[in-house]
């Protein structure tokens, strides 16, 4: 009789890779439809030609690196990639730019370091800071959101902006209202007119702000909080990192408060405004280039909030959280190295 | 915090990391434990046979139900039975239980169906004493039922004071309901075994583990515990959370204590013991009953059988056999599992035995355990590391043993990862994890063992370089003793030689002397300034001589006592050793004794210093040749020298009586003069020659020749005698021109002796001695003659 032989364990709980990739890219999509509420149609032509771009790159260095092209595509991973890129490019950045970013995210990033699970850098934010250093004036020309704005491009129209190619006729034929559909972001505002000598309470008057943080980005932030949320409920993440990011920008931010109100925007802001909570939730937790030790990933968490609140209050860029995601899979490495478990029958051994 | 306390506290530690696999107990749980028809054949290995076991049976022998099969020979002996009664028909190695099914040397029995037994010899425990106790569950081959099978004798006897015994009905394993029957069938012997393993090792405290998907189990062990009045006081259940691992042994002790045994050592240390349920039950058999450990409950489980259930199995029962009776639905892809889905390991074959660990055979389904895929990229995701019991960080050692850096895997623990599956049971990648580190571990021990051995061959080749290098040693000092030894004897020969030469060469110059009147004076001078320069010369030779022999008698006395101290390092070994320090002390007193003796031959026999001269030149060797032979010549040139002075004072006082005569006679003796000189040149020339020979010939011929050397010293005397003569000869020139033929005549004899003599080394010194005598003495005598002339 020809018994079949395996090695223990014989049982497993079959929780995929590219289930897990699938349900993070779900628990994206109420940031995604929020973001699409608040800011146009825009991002969700760049979502879909990101993804497109994604799955094209990738097939296509498989296909060099002569290795399996179905088994790649389906662990959905360039998927979640070509996402990010696209809910953080402009929504109606012309569409050369979102397919340079994604597939040099997919090709050099990724594909290019061995492919998924050996990657140093956290592909979307690698991509988004080299269009952010190539093509500043694209990527900080943000649309205002549909509120506060005059007039908003519709479907087609959006379509036919992101495809034209070229944002400065965009905004000469839109050039209308407080500053046409493009404006900069609340972060960016924030950071212009602090070095013009104004005070925070000043500029929180200004239309981009309601009040207390920027008008629409309160929701696209909630709503990816609500995302996170839902993946440590279904264990797709840990809480490890996203707490050290939060907790670390919480405390920072708390701390300038409370020293000088006048010139540090409230911890609120922070939280609530730009990338923080889809960093947090959804770039930061990428487990390829973080820290793998519980207590490694919640100092990872915490160098990404720090980072985030030092080049937000003092750098030159009014967003961070590329720059902060990429200095911190630098230090992932030394993390793994210095801070390990420790193991049963070790050290306090019999306590 | 000690044990007692933490136990008082009634509160349970969670176990690290772990997992909640689909339990699956219940397809075995529901009914009680069963017996299967007998097989035909059983398998019983004895592994230990050659090593800590004695065979006991021989094929052909009829065996009786639990009889046992072999006798102790070691410690580790683990004592194997028949199961039931039936024939031997081979002891030969067939098919193990094993993951590789390798051969191990199995016994074949031949059931006769009749399950006849040997008579069981009961027994009241409480009237036993602990030896007595050991005694029954040793010869009962009662082992760890848990599944490592280790002989519970040598466990029950701990080195350590036990404060803390934890009897383990956690059974956390998935499908596994072995031990959930048992106690519930059997709880009250459970806990009379329990009562015995207590009246073994006295723990303070008795912990009964089980985890809270067996509550029935729980229920019946606690009503158990509760009518022994011997357990009352100090055991109790304690149901704990379900979650694998928390049966193993270290996860259990950290859920019921909340500590850990320290990397590398067993439970003890910490003054606690862990025993399987099952071990609890079969130790009661054992000692109440005396019925050895011949069967035992094994869960039959998975999709594959039709029939779920636990059964009372006879240790040796073959699998296929089980999967016969059981109905085994037909499938390509079959798999029998021995042991849980988790940790047990795949049968390559089933016709191989049930054995005393083998809590579980699992025949699942396809695809009810797992669905088959490819092993994927490793994201890190790190979920490895959040399930693992021993907090390890599995993807690191995934990574690392993946690469065959085994020294950084092993820098992350890999040693003390318990092969429990979890990392693998929640990997996204399906990557089998547990395999990676099974290989890694596997290459590690072999490295480690390849290094002990490597580590044995160097000390071995060291001890074997240490020998040689002794043997070479003790070789050279037996040769250099040998030598000295031949050289001592070679000395007394040549002395007695040249002694008795000296002698038959004082008696020929007597009778020459006797003949030759005119000489006398002048060669009793020779002879007297001969014996003098000799005398100082042995005065020192003879002090050297005495301390060369007292630093031999001194080494002498020193190797007798290294001897005696080696003899005494010794001393247990045989008794002909002890003898050898009495013969070295003896040896080397004979030694002292020779060297004494030769110092004073030496003193006695001046001579000698020619033989010693030529000792040294064999010793010395060739290119100390030409300085000791100046050093001989110049000796010879000293000599001549005193005895020129000697006849010159002599000559003065005859002859200036007629120094008017002598005017004349200087005249006539010019051309004499000549004469004498051309007879000294050609001795010189003649001793060049002879030494010329000599260089070689002077070592060999002493060293070699040390028989014929009386014959040669005859020789040498007598070419002394003739340079002597020829000397004389010369004088007579001297002193007058009458003798002119006959000083012809002698010095052609001289010559001609010396002739001879240049065959012989040896002679060819003497003749450089007496010629340089003769040319010292034909110098002075001129000189005299110009004196005289001037005066």
């Amino acid at each position: 009789m020809a018994l079949n032989i395996a090695s223990s364990p014989h049982m497993s709980k079959p929780l995929r890779t590219s289930t897990v990739m699938q349900r993070v890219l779900l628990c994206a999509l109420p940031g995604l439809a929020v973001q699409i509420a608040f800011f146009g149609w825009g991002t969700l032509f760049q979502v879909l030609l990101a993804m497109l771009t994604a799955l094209i790159s990738e097939s296509a260095i498989m296909k060099l690196r002569a290795r399996p092209v179905a088994s790649a595509l389906s662990d959905n991973s360039a998927l979640l990639t070509a996402l990010l890129i696209g809910v953080a490019v402009p929504p109606l950045a012309p569409w050369w730019l979102t397919v340079i970013g994604t597939a040099f995210a997919i090709i050099i990033v990724k594909q290019l370091y061995g492919g998924l699970g050996n990657n140093l850098f956290n592909p979307a934010m690698a991509a988004y800071v080299v269009l952010l250093i190539a093509f500043p004036v694209q990527m900080t020309s943000w649309v205002a959101p549909i509120s506060i704005a005059e007039h908003s491009p519709q479907l087609l129209e959006s379509l036919r902006i992101i495809l034209a190619g070229t944002q400065i006729s965009v905004a000469d034929t839109f050039q209308q209202g407080i500053d046409g559909f493009t404006m900069a972001t609340p972060l960016d505002t924030l950071r212009t007119d602090l070095s013009q000598g104004h005070v925070i309470s000043d500029i929180l008057q200004k239309s981009a702000f309601n009040g207390v943080v920027g008008a629409g980005w309160f929701w696209v932030n909630l709503a990816y909080l609500f995302g996170g949320l839902l993946m440590l409920k279904m264990r797709l993440i840990r809480w490890h990192i996203s707490a050290g990011v939060l907790g670390a920008l919480s405390i920072c931010a708390a701390i300038g408060w409370m020293w000088e109100p006048a010139t540090h925007v409230s911890p609120l802001m922070h939280l609530f405004s730009g990338a923080t909570m889809l960093g947090a939730f959804f770039i930061a937790t990428d487990p390829v280039t973080a820290a793998t030790s519980n207590k490694g990933r919640v100092i990872f968490g915490a160098i990404i909030g720090l980072l985030v609140y030092l080049i937000r209050s003092y750098g030159g860029y009014p967003d961070a959280f590329a720059f902060a995601v990429l200095l911190a899979n630098l230090t992932a490495p030394l993390l793994d190295y210095y801070i390990k478990p420790r193991t049963y029958g070790h050290g306090r051994a019999s306590s | 915090m000690n044990l007692i306390d933490i136990i008082e506290q009634n509160t349970l530690w969670p176990l690290t990391g772990g997992i909640h696999p689909a339990e699956m107990k219940h397809l075995s749980n529901q009914t009680t434990i069963a017996r299967l028809p007998l097989a035909k054949t059983f398998y019983i290995p004895l592994p230990q046979v050659g090593d800590s076991a004695l065979l006991v049976v021989k094929v052909g022998d009829r065996v009786l139900k639990g009889q046992p099969l072999t006798k102790s020979a070691g410690a580790m002996y683990l004592a194997a039975h028949a199961p039931t009664s039936g024939l031997i028909t081979a002891i030969t190695p067939h098919a193990s239980n094993h993951p590789s099914a390798l051969p191990e040397l199995t016994c074949i029995i031949e059931a006769d169906g009749k399950d006849e037994s040997v008579p069981y010899h009961s027994a009241a425990a409480q009237e036993l004493s602990k030896e007595e106790l050991i005694a029954r569950i040793r010869e009962a081959g009662i082992a760890g039922m848990g599944g490592a099978m280790f002989p519970s004798h040598i466990k029950l006897r701990p080195a350590a004071k036990i404060e803390l015994l934890i009897i383990n009905g956690v059974e956390c394993e998935p499908y596994i309901s072995s031990d959930d029957r048992l106690m519930r069938e059997h709880a009250a012997n459970i806990v009379a075994g329990i009562e015995i393993i207590q009246q073994l090792i006295g723990a303070r405290r008795i912990v009964i583990a089980i985890e809270d998907n067996k509550a029935e189990a729980a229920a019946a062990m606690t009503s158990a515990i509760a009518q022994s009045a011997a357990l009352k006081p100090i055991a109790l259940v304690r149901v704990i959370p379900t979650k694998y691992p928390s049966g193993g042994e270290k996860q259990l002790i950290q859920i019921i204590t909340g500590k850990e045994v320290p990397s590398g050592s067993i439970p003890a240390q910490l003054g606690i013991v862990v025993h399987n349920v099952g071990t609890a039950y079969a130790i009661r058999d054992a000692v109440v009953e005396g019925k050895p450990l011949i069967e035992r409950v094994v869960t039959v489980t998975g999709g594959n059988i039709e029939q779920n259930g636990n059964y009372w199995l006879p240790i040796g029962t073959p699998v296929s056999h089980v999967l016969q009776q059981l109905k085994l639905r037909k499938d390509k892809q079959a798999q029998v599992i021995v042991g849980g889905p988790m940790m047990g390991y795949a049968l390559p074959d089933a016709n191989v035995p049930v054995l005393k660990g083998t809590n579980c055979l699992l025949i699942p389904k396809r695809n009810e355990l797992t669905h088959a895929s490819a092993e994927r990229a490793c994201i890190r995701c790190g979920e490895c590391a959040q399930v693992c019991p021993a907090s390890l960080l599995p993807q690191q050692l995934y990574w690392h043993a993946k690469a065959e850096e085994y020294d950084k895997a092993n820098a992350f623990n890999l040693q003390d990862c318990i092969e429990c599956g979890c990392c693998a049971f929640v990997c996204p990648s399906e990557i089998p994890l547990v395999k990676y580190y099974r290989v890694a571990k596997a290459a590690i021990r072999k490295d480690r063992a390849e290094k002990v051995q490597a580590e044995q061959a160097k000390i071995r080749f060291e001890a074997r370089i240490a020998r040689l290098e002794q043997e070479k040693q003790e070789r050279e000092a037996k040769a250099k003793e040998a030598a000295e030894r031949r050289k001592a004897a070679m000395n007394n020969d040549d002395k007695d030689a040249v002694a008795a030469a000296l002698a038959r060469v004082q008696a020929k110059k007597q009778a020459q002397a006797t003949t030759a009147p005119s000489n006398d004076a002048i060669a009793a001078a020779v002879a007297r300034a001969k014996a003098k320069k000799q005398q100082a010369i042995s005065a020192t030779d003879t002090a050297t001589d005495d301390k060369k022999s007292q630093v031999a008698a001194a080494i002498a006395r020193a190797k007798a006592k290294k001897a005696q101290a080696s003899a005494s390092d010794t001393s247990a070994a045989s008794a002909s050793t002890l003898d050898t320090p009495a013969q070295d002390s003896k040896q080397a007193q004979i030694a002292a004794a020779v060297a004494r003796a030769k110092a004073k031959k030496a003193a006695q026999t001046a001579p000698a210093q020619n033989n010693e001269v030529a000792d040294k030149l064999a010793t010395d060797g060739v290119e100390q040749i030409n300085s000791t032979n100046d050093k001989a010549a110049r000796v010879a040139a000293a000599v001549a020298r005193a005895k020129a002075k000697k006849t010159a004072a002599t000559e003065s006082s005859v002859e200036s009586a007629e120094a008017p005569s002598t005017d004349q006679k200087a005249q006539v003796a010019a051309p004499d003069d000549k004469a004498a000189r051309v007879a000294a040149a050609v001795a010189r020339a003649k001793a060049k020659k002879a030494a010329q020979t000599d260089e070689q010939a002077a070592s060999e011929t002493t060293l070699t020749e040390a028989p014929a050397t009386q014959e040669k010293a005859d020789e040498k005397q007598a070419k002394i005698a003739a340079a002597i003569a020829k000397a004389k000869a010369k004088k007579a020139v001297l002193s007058g021109s009458d003798d002119a033929e006959q000083t012809e005549a002698m010095s052609k004899q001289a010559d001609d002796n010396s002739e001879s003599s240049s065959v012989s080394a040896a002679d060819a010194k003497k003749a450089r001695i007496a010629a340089a005598v003769a040319k010292a003495k034909a110098k002075k005598a001129a000189e005299q003659d110009n004196q005289e002339n001037q005066s």
